[in-house]
């Protein structure tokens, strides 16, 4: 077999980066969004607990992990612990093949969309295996609830995907990112402007946020599929919500919106700039809208999502086929 | 089919008009960096941000903070109390503790325990002399249970000090 070292030690090094990376966003991110929610209820947030409350993260996560870990008597033990675990743990992975800057990639692979596409199956698992071991009917609805609408979202994911591939003419997301160079019309983003409103409601449907957030919500009202977890379950779970947040940002910003190219001065910034103004807007768009309901959430999926999808599929294989 | 088509896009406008109202306080409050709104005027922040502000008597009229007593308008250090014992016996939680003095009819001890009040209103409605009224001390805080218990005479006779 022949390993290329230099390949390895990039893994290693990349892993270790994005590590770093995910535990700093979810550390940040709390603290934005409890920022941002008070602010547009017109209070001051967490003010206290550092200069303006930035140590209230710390704060939190000491609480969390302090806490006892309950077990339900009658669950299944090994699922019940499993399942924050497949849920945070598979995502380290996707950081790895977004390219960050021109030459910022920790595995550049020629399939990197298939590869995002394939992990956001495994995540709908993660929270089936944490709802099911819960033993508890609201658990259960919650996650089946949570499983069919990330199912059903992946397709207007896919079809948008399909959509930037044909236009670039590869799945690698490098190759689409730099598709972008040059001027800022070039992005992505005017070229298929209907693939990035249905990836942006893909977005929020995606990662169970937002306006579609029901069964997530319920663990406000009854169950959801974190109810039976505290402490460090409940910090995984909340971990990874912040985690896929932060992948359908970057993939946002890479796909549509030119990646590292900004205006003027290109590099890696520009990424992670783009990156942050995303994540703000999911936070703002959540503390904006009502929760939608769920037959209403899968009709906007199936009867207008898709549809809108496979038009814009076609409209693109018919200008790339005659220009 | 067409209708249905234009009230969606409706719809999807009305998205972007709930953004701009929330993003007007949410994302740092542009409209006052752009002049249009000042600060004083409560924008972006509805919140009277305690400890460091406080709000003025006028606007706490109608709150109900803990009960004192109404001084006379003969003798300012003096309450109209008769004790008569209505207060005593009409309070729902037991917490108010009048004793009659030797000779008339002002009272001696006059004590009400603010961990027990619920702030009913009833010893208030209920004074023949009308000598009760809602203080509006919000801003009180203890560290012992003990501290809790108000002697209203003596804060009579502090007021009535205070003001000369």
């Amino acid at each position: 077999m022949d390993i290329n070292l230099w390949i390895v030690i990039k893994l290693v090094v990349a892993l270790t980066a994005i590590i770093l990376l995910l535990i700093g966003n979810s550390v940040i991110m709390v603290w934005v969004e409890r920022k941002v929610a008070g602010f547009v209820q017109r209070r001051p947030g967490p003010y206290a607990v550092g200069p303006h409350g930035l140590l209230q993260t710390i704060a939190d996560t000491v609480k969390l992990l302090g806490k006892q870990i309950v077990i339900p008597g009658s669950s299944d033990r090994l699922l019940f612990l499993l399942g924050p675990v497949l849920c945070m743990f598979p995502m380290f992975l996707l950081f790895l093949v977004i390219p960050y800057g021109p030459w910022l990639t920790g595995l550049e692979i020629n399939l990197g969309i298939l590869m995002i596409l394939a992990f956001t199956g495994l995540e709908a698992l993660a929270v089936l295996a944490g709802g099911w071991a819960s033993n508890n009917k609201y658990s259960l609805i919650g996650a089946a609830r949570t499983v069919s609408q990330s199912v059903a979202y992946e397709i207007p994911l896919i079809l948008a995907m399909l959509a930037l591939a044909f236009t670039a003419g590869s799945l690698n997301l490098t190759t689409i990112t730099e598709g972008q160079s040059g001027w800022v019309w070039h992005w992505n983003i005017f070229k298929q402007p209907l693939a990035f409103i249905i990836f942006v409601i893909t977005c929020f449907g995606e990662t169970n946020r937002a306006p579609f957030d029901l069964p997530e919500g319920e663990s406000e009202l009854t169950g959801g599929y974190h109810t039976e977890y505290s402490g460090m379950g409940f910090a995984l779970f909340f971990m990874a919500e912040y985690t896929s947040m932060m992948l359908v940002s970057f993939l946002a910003a890479v796909l549509f919106l030119g990646g590292s190219n900004g205006p003027f001065i290109n590099g890696f910034w520009w990424t992670f700039l783009k990156m942050g103004l995303f994540m703000t807007f999911m936070i703002w768009v959540r503390w904006t809208f009502p929760r939608v309901r769920f037959d209403q959430l899968l009709n906007i999926n199936w009867k207008w999502l898709l549809p809108l999808g496979l038009l814009n599929l076609w409209v693109t294989a018919i200008i790339i086929k005659l220009f | 089919m067409i209708k249905a088509i234009v009230n969606n896009i409706k719809g999807l406008y009305s998205l972007v008009v709930g953004l701009n109202i929330t993003g007007r306080f949410g994302l740092g409050a542009y409209p006052v960096w752009l002049g249009l709104r000042k600060p004083q005027d409560g924008y972006p922040q509805l919140t009277t941000h305690y400890p460091w502000e406080t709000i003025d008597d006028q606007d706490l009229v109608t709150f109900r903070g803990p009960v004192e007593l109404i001084p006379n308008e003969k003798d300012p250090a003096k309450s109209k109390c008769i004790s008569c014992m209505m207060c005593v016996k009409c309070c729902p939680s037991n917490c108010l503790t009048v004793v009659k003095a030797d000779e008339g009819k002002a009272p001696k001890v006059w004590l009400s325990d603010f961990t027990l009040c619920s702030l009913c209103g009833t010893c208030v409605e209920v004074c023949p002399a009308h000598a009760l009224r809602f203080s509006h001390d919000i801003y009180w805080t203890a560290e012992k249970r003990g501290d809790m218990v108000n002697d209203l005479l003596a804060k009579l006779a502090k007021n009535e000090k205070e003001r000369q």
